[in-house]
């Protein structure tokens, strides 16, 4: 990846972060829920409430607002009639004249800003035709035909309609709601007129504007306040749930003392008071396990000694009578040898108890130091080939080409290869033994390989359990106490490494330790194959082989680790 | 030649067997198996060599080991059944020359104490120098400006053994082996202790030694005779 893309990608990762941290906060913080939730519902049902009541304020001014008009308009109608039945009138510029003194008399009575209309109604053309009567022009097309006609069928009574009177012409939403109010009149030899007034309902507007202004505050206040509330509530839930938390935390990394503040009688003075009695009782359980294990390692201590000194005594006694052998009688010759050995044996088997139980009981300790992972291979190698010659097996070893550096304790690291060629050379049947040495940055592998009897798949899952034989009915010819190779997997873990074994019936088998190079590092994987590609003894110069074992001795050049280069200097 | 031991363990069983092994090797071994009684019985018996068993009634091995080795240089092999590090170090440090963990066997033991009971030296006089110090190797002495220094037999000889070869770097298996007998590997924590329990009587500030150097990694050698 170059250094662009690595950015770009930085990037990426800082912008899809934030949904990710908010998402985790969401999850991880109750708080957080519990007030975001509140907050919606509370705005939810401020807002419903708020509707409803506005739509029933807003319904009943309208209501009584149009009673209102419908009484000023019929008042205001009655007078018209009135003024014209009392008059005179004869021509055309007396109605007129008659129109505007009405029209303006019934302007300046009653209700400001209304408007009225005076129009003739559609129909045959009367003697006289007089012009309409209308107070402000531009409000005229409000008066809609539907109205008009519902009038005029009305016979002299009323008839309303609600309508949006525009404020400014530029801008069509800026509207005042308003009621037009229609009736007829009879004007002499003019015919049948239709008198509309116009009512803004400007003043209710306002009304009902200030009193939804009002709610909205009032709600939002309401939905602070319970926000708040909710807070303070949750926030006194929340905090002793959060001590115990960090209590139990503190509990989980080792502290065991830490208790809960226990303050009150409430549910969270309960809810401390059992938490501090499930940290006493798992103190308690703690503390008895610890001793136990102490207990476990003194007494391991004690029989090691205890058995120690007699053993001793033993086996110089055993000495004593073997050394003097030869002026036995032949039974006793005989047995004194017996004797002899099979103290041997016994003392292995002693040496590997107490081993394993010091494993057992935690008490193994790493001795480490960086070497050279060829030399210790080597001194392994030597300390078996004695063996190998006597049981007729060839011994090879293939090493990398340069100083291999690892963090190893000598001493477990030869005894586990010393297990496994001893293991190895034992079941090989006069068979070559392979010994190859692989590596990589992180990890060296050693892999003892053997062409004998071999393992089955179910005695290579096995192979490492405490007395664990492959054949019960095989005679152990070199002894071995059945707890080798379980101290040599623990000598593995110990390192953090692995100790693994594959197996077949009759095409042998193949060992495998893997150790990481230094303390620390977390194994991934191993330079070596466990399962080996040549199930049958490797002929010379195979190609495969060679490209294969190449490859994991680091002999290509990319496979070479930057630490052999620092350990060269 | 053949010497006295004192058998200081509270396992009858073992002492009796230790007993029979000294014996049919020559040596005249007396026992005490209490560890209150084992300084009265090392001043009756004024042994050779002290086979200590570590764990016993009364005063433990350690006590013991500190009290004969405040009045005596006489070498003192610790037997002991825990090879843990810590007694061993422990052990050492209370003034012990060298150790046998149990179980062993019996041609171990008779080789530690042989070891522990070899005189070493001609016959010829011989004089080394090393530092400030003037060692007279038959008369097994130490001395500084004429005082003589007092120093365990198996102080003596690894100072001996430095400066027999001065500037020469000795490495801990080497000192095994010529100091402590030892024909294979073992236990170099022998060496580190001994060299600093000899640090401590030789030189002038043990924290800065200037006649018996370390070489780090290696391991030691002797500082060059002043003037």
């Amino acid at each position: 990846m170059n250094r662009l893309s690595s950015r770009a990608w930085r990037a990426y990762r800082t912008v899809t972060r934030w949904p990710v941290r908010a998402v985790r906060r969401w999850r991880s913080s109750l708080q957080l829920r519990v007030l975001t939730t509140t907050m919606l519902l509370g705005l939810v049902a401020v807002a419903l409430i708020g509707t409803v009541l506005s739509q029933r304020i807003s319904a009943d001014l309208f209501e009584r607002r149009t009673t209102e008009v419908l009484q000023e308009a019929a008042r205001a109608t009655v007078q018209m009639r009135s003024n014209f039945d009392a008059s005179a009138t004869r021509t055309g510029p007396e109605i007129t004249e008659m129109f505007l003194y009405s029209g303006r008399q019934s302007l300046l009575t009653g209700s400001a800003d209304r408007s009225v209309f005076l129009l003739r109604s559609p129909g045959p053309l009367p003697p006289v035709l007089v012009n309409d009567f209308v107070s402000n022009e531009a409000l005229r097309s409000l008066i809609t035909p539907e109205l008009r006609a519902a009038t005029a069928d009305a016979e002299g009574g009323q008839r309303w309609q609600s309508v949006a009177i525009p404020r400014d012409q530029s801008d069509p939403t800026a509207v005042t709601p308003g009621i037009i109010v229609g009736s007829t009149v009879q004007v002499n030899i003019a015919g049948q007129y239709e008198l509309y007034f116009l009512f803004p309902l400007a003043a209710e507007q306002e009304v009902l504007g200030f009193v939804q202004r009002t709610m909205a505050i009032g709600g939002v206040l309401l939905v602070a306040l319970l926000v708040a509330m909710t807070w303070l509530v949750t926030t006194q839930t929340v905090r002793p749930v959060r001590t115990a938390a960090r209590v139990a935390e503190r509990l989980a990394d080792g502290h065991l003392t830490e208790r809960m503040h226990v303050r009150g009688q409430d549910e969270m003075a309960t809810l401390a008071r059992s938490f501090n009695e499930m940290a006493e009782s798992l103190q308690d359980q703690i503390e008895r396990m610890e001793q136990l294990g102490a207990l476990q390692r003194t007494f391991v201590s004690d029989v090691s000694h205890e058995l120690r000194t007699p053993m001793t005594t033993v086996r110089i006694a055993a000495e004593v009578l073997y050394a003097a052998r030869e002026e036995f009688p032949p039974a006793l010759h005989r047995s004194a040898e017996l004797l002899s050995t099979q103290l041997d044996r016994f003392e292995e088997l002693l040496a590997d108890l107490l081993e394993i139980s010091r494993f057992d009981a935690g008490a193994a300790v790493l001795d480490a130091e960086r070497r050279d992972v060829r030399d210790v291979v080597a001194s392994a190698v030597d300390t078996v080939s004695a063996l190998a010659e006597r049981r007729g097996s060839w011994l090879s070893v293939e090493f990398p080409e340069r100083a291999t550096y690892v963090d190893l304790d000598p001493r477990r690291v030869e005894r586990i290869l010393r297990n496994l060629l001893v293991n190895a050379i034992e079941h090989a049947d006069g068979t070559d033994v392979e010994v190859t040495v692989g590596v990589d940055e992180r990890a060296v592998a050693i892999c003892v390989r053997d062409y004998g009897v071999g393992l089955s798949q179910e005695a290579a899952e096995h192979v490492f359990d405490r007395f664990w034989r492959a054949d019960k009915a095989r005679a152990r010819t070199t002894g071995g106490t059945g707890l080798g190779l379980a101290i040599s997997r623990e000598d593995a873990h110990l390192h953090g490494g692995w100790l693994e074994a594959w197996g077949r019936s009759g095409l042998g088998a193949n060992f495998r330790l893997t150790l990481p190079r230094r303390a620390g590092i977390q194994l991934t994987g191993s330079p070596l194959p466990l399962v080996p590609d040549n199930p049958m003894p490797a002929a010379p110069a195979l190609p495969t082989q060679t490209d294969e074992s190449a490859v994991g001795r680091g002999l290509d050049p990319a496979a070479i680790p930057d630490l052999d280069r620092l350990e060269a200097r | 030649m053949k010497g006295r031991v004192l058998v200081v363990d509270d396992d009858v069983a073992l002492a009796e067997m230790i007993g029979i092994v000294l014996r049919s090797e020559g040596f005249e071994p007396t026992f005490c198996a209490h560890g209150d009684e084992a300084l009265d019985a090392f001043r009756a018996a004024s042994p050779d060599l002290v086979l200590l068993d570590l764990m016993l009634p009364g005063k433990d091995g350690i006590e013991v080991c500190r009290l004969i080795r405040a009045e005596s240089g006489v070498p003192i092999v610790m037997l002991t059944a825990k090879s843990d590090t810590v007694d061993v170090v422990l052990g050492l440090e209370s003034g012990a020359d060298d150790y046998i963990s149990k179980p062993f066997k019996p041609k171990e033991l008779i080789a530690r104490v042989r070891a522990r009971l070899r005189r070493t030296g001609d016959p010829a006089p011989e004089h080394l120098l090393i530092g400030d110090l003037e060692i007279d190797v038959t008369g097994h002495r130490v001395l500084r400006d004429g005082v003589p220094i007092s120093l365990t037999p198996l102080e003596f000889d690894l100072l001996v053994a430095l400066a027999r070869k001065p500037t020469h770097v000795f490495t801990r298996e080497v000192l095994l082996e010529k100091v402590w007998g030892y024909r294979h590997a073992a236990d170099t924590r022998l060496v580190n202790v001994h060299v600093q329990r000899l640090r401590s009587k030789i030189e002038p500030d043990p924290e800065n030694p200037v006649i018996v150097l370390t070489v780090r990694g290696v391991g030691y050698k002797a500082g060059p005779p002043d003037g």
